[in-house]
């Protein structure tokens, strides 16, 4: 099988005249966390929505873990999704639900995968509740154990932690990372530094076009930079410069030196070492050291 | 598809609305038997008192009570001698409450299943169902469990209004009424069958449950007006051949003894069955969720 999990090609999807994605091309690994980056109509909903069959691409091609997703029946077993905005179906208690969803999956315990995935989220208490009566949270929660019974090879969650309260949204974050490695799971979220914590990778897209696509070091530069935080002291940025591995050196404000380096023939710790080395053997203080830069500074500069 | 079958259905038995959806049936059926069982004892009472008055035998008004019941028999089954003979030991009222129940049926079921797709496409709950299985067996599973539902509810009311009319006639045998409420049963399930499809093919077509049930009634409205255009034309009318078009017209044969005949009209509404439902399919396989 190929190391893919997804892979998107050329992928654009119209609504009427206005175009939602425009010609998306991205791949994700097999095994790895992969968010989904963006504004509100960045299109990320959309391409989630493409890649669990749900919509249909105007154009380009989709291969999610090796078949089209619009495929009859093609995704049954390898796909579990939590899409964003979708109602619980009234009328259910929220057990038998997630028990009939599990039959439909045909997975052998529906009961105990059932049981499973709500002890994951923190809602066997709601086994009994009607689906109608769920709070917002608990809905999600329902939601989201639907999409991690049976283990599929694939996970997407759209927004998972949207409308949780702090610990319930660590507690998905903590389920999110047991899975990597394992399972292939995607990611959309508002929440950069959330995805920054989960993600081995993300697609950036902005007005329905990629803005950039890469592994988190990619996107953050932590393969190729550092700041480093400077309490007293000068920094004489020749110096800096001259050092092994050092492309480029430049004060942010009058506290914060970020240094460039060649990631791809030095390692970023020896890099940073001789760097906070030569600043101590002149006297600078430094209050820390930082590798690359937040994924919401990366994000906010490309859009 | 067994699985949404088994579990929709589950899931409607449970909640009010088959409870609810067998009230409004049983309301209108006892409606219907109430108000031709009195017009007919009215009708009987005028004829017996005339013919007492005129001095006739109890015989002469045995014999006008059966003249009656062959002129309304006449009309129903539109003078087909083998139909009239099939179902002469039927109480008249019965007949009137199928031939009642055939008009009002396709907008019970309309009613019953306008947003057995529409109500989860709007919502989006659907799509918890397609990364599961495939779009057809959805729409399978949801219009069986609706198919289901109505033999149910249709058993129940056929089984009273046989029970309610051997009470009114005690000369109308066992053996005849099982034989004969399976028949009817049969005939309003293949009846039925394609306006559960029309209905699920409603349903599939639009997001809002609303918008399908209003669609759902407008096309029951043009199919009646189809059949009962077509019927009044004179027969050198090529207008007359609409008729052809709408499933109502295939009815009159659905209580006919001859295989031929009740096959021929089973055909068709299985033919409108599998169209609706093709068309339901093709709509939901097509569209985005």
């Amino acid at each position: 099988m190929s190391e893919l999990a997804i892979e998107l090609s050329g992928v654009s999807k119209r609504f009427g005249p206005k175009v939602a994605v425009n010609a998306v091309s991205l791949q994700v690994r097999q095994g790895d966390v992969f968010g989904l980056i963006g504004p509100n109509g960045a299109g990320k909903t959309t391409t989630f929505s493409m890649m669990c069959g749900y919509l249909y691409p105007s154009e380009g091609s989709l291969k999610v873990m090796g078949v089209s997703p619009t495929t009859p029946g093609a995704l049954k077993g390898r796909v579990g999704a939590l899409p964003q905005d979708a109602v619980l179906p009234p009328g259910w208690e929220v057990g038998s639900l997630l028990m009939y969803w599990a039959r439909l999956s045909d997975l052998p315990q529906p009961e105990h995968e059932a049981r499973g995935a709500l002890e994951k989220v923190g809602l066997m208490e709601a086994w009994k509740v009607q689906t109608q009566a769920l709070s917002h949270g608990m809905a999600k929660r329902a939601a989201m154990a639907q999409a991690l019974m049976g283990r599929p090879p694939l996970v997407l969650l759209d927004e998972p932690t949207a409308g949780l309260d702090p610990r319930i949204a660590a507690q998905v974050r903590q389920v999110i990372k047991d899975m990597k490695g394992t399972q292939t799971v995607v990611v959309s979220s508002h929440n950069l530094q959330e995805l920054e914590e989960l993600c081995d990778a993300a697609a950036i897209l902005d007005k329905g076009s990629l803005a950039q696509a890469g592994t988190m070091s990619e996107l953050t530069g932590q393969g190729a930079e550092f700041r480093v935080q400077i309490a007293r002291g000068d920094v004489i940025i020749p110096e800096i410069t001259s050092l092994p591995g050092v492309i480029g050196a430049r004060m942010e404000g009058t506290d914060v030196l970020c240094v460039r380096f060649d990631g791809q023939a030095h390692k970023a710790e020896e890099v940073i070492s001789r760097t906070v080395g030569h600043l101590i053997q002149h006297q600078t203080l430094i209050l820390g050291v930082s590798r690359g830069r937040r994924l919401e500074d990366r994000v906010l500069q490309l859009l | 598809m067994m699985v949404i079958w088994a579990a929709e259905l589950r899931r409607a038995v449970r909640s009010g609305r088959a409870l609810v959806l067998l009230g409004l049936y049983s309301m209108f059926s006892a409606l219907v038997l109430l108000v031709v069982g009195f017009v007919t004892r009215e009708l009987q009472g005028q004829v017996n008192t005339k013919l007492m008055e005129e001095g006739a035998d109890p015989e002469a008004a045995a014999r006008a009570a059966d003249q009656m019941h062959q002129g309304v028999l006449g009309f129903l089954t539109s003078n087909d001698t083998a139909m009239m003979q099939a179902l002469s030991q039927v109480p008249i009222v019965v007949l009137i409450v199928f031939k009642l129940t055939l008009f009002f049926l396709p907008a019970y079921i309309a009613l019953m299943g306008f947003d057995q797709v529409s109500g989860e496409v709007g919502p989006r709950s659907i799509r918890y169902l397609t990364v599961r299985a495939r779009r057809s067996s959805v729409l399978l599973g949801k219009f069986l469990s609706q198919a289901t539902l109505l033999l149910g509810l249709v058993l129940v009311i056929d089984l009273a209004i046989f029970v309610y009319a051997r009470i009114l006639n005690p000369d109308f045998a066992f053996g005849v009424l099982a034989m004969n409420l399976l028949k009817f049963w049969g005939a309003t399930i293949v009846f039925s069958l394609a306006y559960v499809a029309l209905t699920t093919l409603c349903s599939s077509l639009f997001r809002s449950p609303a918008v399908s049930l209003v669609f759902n009634f407008i096309l029951l409205f043009v199919f009646w007006l189809m059949d009962s255009v077509s019927r009044a034309v004179e027969d050198t009318n090529p207008v007359r051949f609409v008729r052809y078009l709408s499933p109502s017209y295939y009815s009159g044969n659905l209580l006919h003894p001859q295989l031929a005949e009740f096959a021929g009209s089973g055909a068709a509404y299985a033919a409108f069955a599998a169209i609706f439902l093709v068309g339901a399919y093709g709509v939901l396989r097509t569209r985005d969720l």
